[in-house]
């Protein structure tokens, strides 16, 4: 209600004061002679002011109780948004982390596959494990993979590719 | 007259009836920089004759692309689950 924005708050305190005292002096006090000549108008007028006062002090407790509401609101989207920031803070760490790790992992094991690549991790290994390199050294030396083979490949990795459907 | 004393019950009733929405809006919640980034293309294997090491360090490399861009659909999906919880929260 945008008057009670403007209007100070006691000012509606007085037209509600203002009001009931009228009724008082209007249905009550009757009998004092002053109030008797002018019983009728003060009763009209008193129960207007009253009304008005009344419809006042009905949306001034509404205001504070919206006010309070939205102040209320406010707290729970602000606490809201703070958690939403630390979980996405969390979840960055987390989601860069695995990433990393798995990224690692990847490389771990490509390391593992350029032992095969030549002959010099002969020099490393001794015994049986050492017939079981050079026998793998040997397959891949003698048996490349042909271009049909590397091109499925290729085309399954480039599902993605090409014209939509 | 009496009819007048109905003006202040009806101005009352009016508290009761009128009821406003309060105007506190949420903020749609920022993204995860990290799930922004897109996925990679996953690589093929270059040549016409290649040693079957090399075929297999790129499919290693699949793998890893893969595993990636997986985290990061499961990280898409712990953050809905997440903020929607969240948004939840708020009545």
């Amino acid at each position: 209600m945008f008057i009670l924005s403007v209007l100070p708050e006691f000012i509606i305190h007085l037209i509600f004061a203002i009001g009931i005292l009228g009724l008082i002096a209007g249905f009550v006090l009757g009998f004092v002679p002053l109030i008797g000549k002018y019983k009728l108008p003060v009763q009209i007028i008193s129960i207007l002011v009253f009304s008005l006062g009344l419809y006042l002090e009905g949306g001034l407790a509404d205001y504070k109780e919206w006010e309070l509401k939205v102040k209320e609101m406010e707290a729970k989207v602000a606490k809201a948004e703070a958690e939403s920031a630390r979980l996405n803070t969390e979840l960055q760490a987390s989601v860069a982390d695995k990433g990393k790790v798995i990224k690692e992992k990847g490389e771990t094991i490509i390391k593992y596959v350029d032992r095969y690549k030549d002959r010099t991790v002969l020099q490393t290994v001794e015994g049986p494990e050492r017939v079981r390199v050079e026998e793998v050294i040997k397959y891949v030396e003698n048996c490349p993979v042909p271009k049909e083979l590397l091109d499925i490949h290729n085309n399954a990795a480039k599902l993605n590719k090409g014209d939509k459907k | 007259m009496k009819l007048l004393i109905l003006i202040p019950v009806f101005l009352l009733s009016g508290c009761a009836v009128f009821k406003t929405t309060v105007p506190v809006t949420q903020k749609f919640p920022d993204s995860v920089p990290e799930l922004m980034k897109k996925c990679e293309d996953l690589k093929t294997v270059e040549g016409t004759s290649v040693p079957i090491t090399d075929m297999l360090k790129v499919i290693v490399e699949n793998y890893s692309l893969y595993y990636q861009c997986s985290n990061k659909v499961d990280g898409w999906q712990e953050w809905y689950n997440e903020q929607k919880k969240i948004f939840d929260s708020v009545k």
